[in-house]
């Protein structure tokens, strides 16, 4: 009899303790929930603030640029009034055109990039005319040859170009080139209408103008002919 | 409806371009009173600027620029800015548009008084003129229906 009122006391006891530690096991973890829920809290605000102040400056510095942009090449050639009152409206509205559309000009553009790009595009030009002079003079020999051996054809060839602005600048360049026009640039492919077989060919297995795209807007993952005849020069150097 | 296809060339050029197409008109406003062009053509460059937009992004990215808010806002402040003008000359003693009488609010010549008050008006009309196209474009677009979210 009184083994077992012993027996049943131990058993209360033991209920007891073990309710109390899971209560207090509760407890604990409530706690170190809240607590991380806390520190996630506050980590995130100290994320978005960064982010945001991130967002602004970038905003701030293409509105800049593209304010400046506007301003200086565009609004004071075409005025040609230098005087405070056009001064001051043509700031205004170059403010207002930057402030509406300052996410349109700069996508995707680190601004350290841009001075390379600018130098490297301007140097692209002058080439850009050369092969539209020789183009110009196939295309003659073509148009004024007797037998006009013309063989007009579509072409699509793979582009190893990426970023939007070198796409586009590929695809106008073949269009400004005389017996090539660009129709279509779908899933990384070009369609080209070409006016005989030299010029698809030189499309299709040169790719020197593609080269040169890919240069100007330093599309990563390729090496450039350009680089790689500069990286000659200084090795020639020091050797 | 616009259906948009997606042509990386027009996007592309469309966004490089919509800017100067925007400070040209703008351009084309402020020197109405100097050199050909004016309020009217200012604002159609400008309208063409949205609507060329809306061509090449379809009618969400544009809406999303230029909400149809916003434009009535335009069209009601460039209506206000022109009868504006013309209301002044006529409170202080003129015509309706008489701008010879703005000598009497600004510290100019006479001949400076009425460049100026061309100006004023022609910014009238380039905001309305420019308001009325891209809500002419939008409710073609949509077939006159209201927009859903806004």
């Amino acid at each position: 009899m009184e083994v077992t009122v012993l027996i049943q006391a131990t058993d209360e006891a033991f209920k007891i303790i073990d309710e109390a530690r899971n209560r207090a096991l509760d407890v604990l973890n409530t706690s170190v929930k809240f607590t991380a829920e806390a520190k996630l809290l506050e980590e995130r605000k100290i994320q978005s603030i960064f982010k945001g102040a991130e967002r602004t400056k970038s905003e701030v510095l293409s509105f800049l640029a593209t304010f400046a942009l506007l301003f200086f090449p565009f609004w004071m050639p075409l005025s040609g009034y230098f005087d405070v009152f056009h001064l001051s409206i043509g700031v205004g509205c170059c403010a207002l055109v930057a402030y509406i559309s300052h996410d349109l000009l700069f996508v995707n553009v680190r601004l350290g990039d841009m001075r390379t790009i600018v130098k490297r595009f301007f140097a692209y030009i002058p080439w850009l005319i050369y092969q539209i002079y020789l183009a110009n003079i196939h295309v003659l020999k073509i148009v004024l040859g007797p037998k006009m051996p013309i063989n007009p054809q579509i072409i699509r060839f793979k582009t190893k170009l990426q970023t939007d602005i070198s796409l586009v600048t590929f695809a106008n360049s073949i269009t400004l080139t005389p017996g090539t026009i660009t129709i279509d640039i779908k899933d990384g492919e070009y369609y080209v209408h070409a006016i005989d077989e030299a010029v698809a060919y030189d499309l299709l297995y040169g790719g020197e103008m593609e080269d040169r795209v890919a240069h100007v807007f330093m599309e990563a993952e390729h090496v450039y002919v350009q680089d790689v005849l500069d990286v000659a020069r200084i090795y020639g150097a020091l050797r | 409806m616009i259906i948009t296809y997606e042509d990386i060339i027009i996007k592309t050029l469309t966004r490089v371009l919509a800017p100067f197409l925007q400070l040209y008109a703008l351009y084309v406003i402020a020197h109405g009173h100097y050199s050909p062009g004016g309020g009217f053509q200012g604002g159609v460059i400008l309208a063409a600027s949205f609507i060329l937009m809306v061509i090449s992004f379809g009618l969400d990215t544009a809406r999303r620029r230029l909400s149809e808010k916003a434009d009535i806002i335009f069209l009601c402040l460039g209506l206000l800015i022109y009868s504006g003008t013309g209301a002044l000359c006529l409170a202080l003693g003129g015509n309706f548009l008489d701008y010879s009488q703005l000598v009497k609010v600004f510290p100019v010549t006479v001949a400076k008084a009425r460049a100026l008050g061309i100006l004023f008006v022609e910014t009238g009309v380039g905001f309305g003129v420019m308001a009325v196209m891209t809500s002419l474009v939008y409710d073609i677009s949509t077939g006159g229906l209201p927009p859903e979210r806004e």
